[in-house]
């Protein structure tokens, strides 16, 4: 285990007694990485601030929803923030556009953004094997997978935009996530 | 490809939030009826779940506006000792699991919930997922709790040591007032008084619920006195 995901179950440890502390400690990791990412799904400032705020306030209502057997704190509160995400903009249909505009801003992969703010030294690690396991998926896997995380569509969406059958579109993703699996599982 | 691996591609799609239809319908069963009692199906969802965390860390950092963290800050009430904390939860499943395995939960057939389907033994899962939900409401149905997501628009009834009604008799749900009452369906709670219901309508379409008795079997016309309700 990393030593910044030690840091992060101690206080995970300490939120569910209700250390605020240990609330605005998590919040000062987070923030960034969940405020970029809502914003990169929903592509609308307002809604993004939304999702990350009810995130971190159900984190800070229910601490007991994380449970340390199942994986990092890391994975579990990005993958609560991506799920509110895209279920804002389904929701919201009529995001629909902006959320197309914010999934096909430049790819990802290839981008290499300074990051709008500072992050913890370990984020920073990780966020780089991140996008070298992205940039090492062929083309049409790394497509499918991102109109799906962060264009927050549906795979029948995506095989009617592609125009590609629906069973294709499910075997590209399994592939690109098999394949991020065994990449990030080997750095992480 | 094999049959897991069959399973493990639709879990690919679940933890990306990508199904829709019928593939939704079946992550929903497979997740219930397989995954827990598969060792390797286990695995692959929480390397997915990890996987699909990460991504997150694909996108660039942004900083958010400071009046968010003040916002969040005004809205941080201290804790009380939560009413689901994980020592409750699994005092709830042991009851659940014994009272399962003798098959004591008794929803009345006869004219009763289940005929109509809007009344139905709920997950034990999808209750505590419902529970910790930020947008959750939980409020006193009687000797029971209501608790209502209105994100997914679902809604519970969980209760222990709940007597049950005098012989003959059950309760029955209702949404509505006693004037205008709309009939939800029978229950029993089981008989060391768990209650675990869902009640099968959109959240927000129910309103204000009471519970009457009533004898078993009997057509759900007028309602007799009110034993619970929400108003309370």
């Amino acid at each position: 285990m990393r030593d910044g995901d030690r840091e992060d179950l101690e206080l995970h440890r300490r939120l569910t007694s209700g250390d605020r502390a240990a609330f605005d400690e998590l919040y000062h990791r987070y923030a960034g990485p969940a405020y970029g990412l809502a914003l990169r799904v929903t592509g609308q400032q307002i809604l993004a601030q939304d999702v990350v705020h009810d995130a971190f306030l159900a984190l800070w209502r229910a601490p007991e929803a994380y449970d340390a057997a199942r994986g990092p704190f890391r994975t579990f509160f990005l993958a609560l923030v991506h799920h509110r995400a895209v279920d804002l903009v389904r929701r919201e249909s009529r995001l629909r556009a902006r959320s197309e505009r914010a999934a096909n801003l430049e790819p990802l992969v290839g981008e290499d953004p300074a990051d709008a703010i500072a992050e913890e030294s370990y984020l920073g690690v990780r966020r780089k094997e991140v996008r070298e396991a992205l940039a090492a998926l062929p083309p049409e896997q790394r497509q499918v997978l991102e109109m799906a995380y962060f264009g927050g569509k549906t795979q029948v969406q995506i095989s009617d935009e592609l125009g590609i059958p629906l069973g294709t579109v499910k075997t590209r993703t399994f592939a690109a996530m098999r394949k991020l699996r065994t990449a990030l599982e080997d750095t992480g | 490809m094999t049959d897991h691996e069959a399973i493990q591609e639709l879990l690919a799609g679940y933890v990306l939030r990508s199904l829709s239809g019928e593939d939704a319908a079946e992550a929903d069963r497979i997740l219930t009826d397989h995954v827990p009692g598969c060792d390797e199906c286990r695995a692959t969802l929480d390397a997915f779940q990890a996987v699909a965390g990460d991504l997150a860390l694909g996108a660039p950092a942004a900083a958010p506006p400071d009046t968010l963290r003040a916002r969040l800050r005004k809205e941080l009430e201290p804790r009380a000792p939560s009413r689901w904390n994980a020592g409750r939860i699994v005092a709830i499943a042991a009851s659940v699991v014994v009272v399962v395995g003798v098959g004591a939960v008794a929803l009345t057939r006869g004219g009763g919930g289940l005929a109509n389907g809007q009344l139905a033994r709920a997950d034990l899962q999808d209750v505590t997922k419902a529970a910790v939900m930020s947008d959750a409401t939980h409020q006193p149905l009687g000797q029971a709790t209501e608790i209502s997501a209105p994100a997914t628009e679902k809604l519970y009834i969980y209760g222990t040591g709940i007597p049950l009604p005098p012989t003959g008799n059950v309760y029955r749900l209702w949404a509505g007032s006693p004037d205008q009452p709309r009939y939800i369906g029978d229950f029993l709670p089981t008989d060391d008084g768990t209650l675990l219901l869902e009640v099968m309508l959109p959240a927000s379409s129910v309103g204000a619920l009471f519970v009457t008795v009533e004898p078993e079997g009997s057509a759900p016309g007028q309602p007799g006195d009110v034993v619970w309700d929400t108003a309370a």
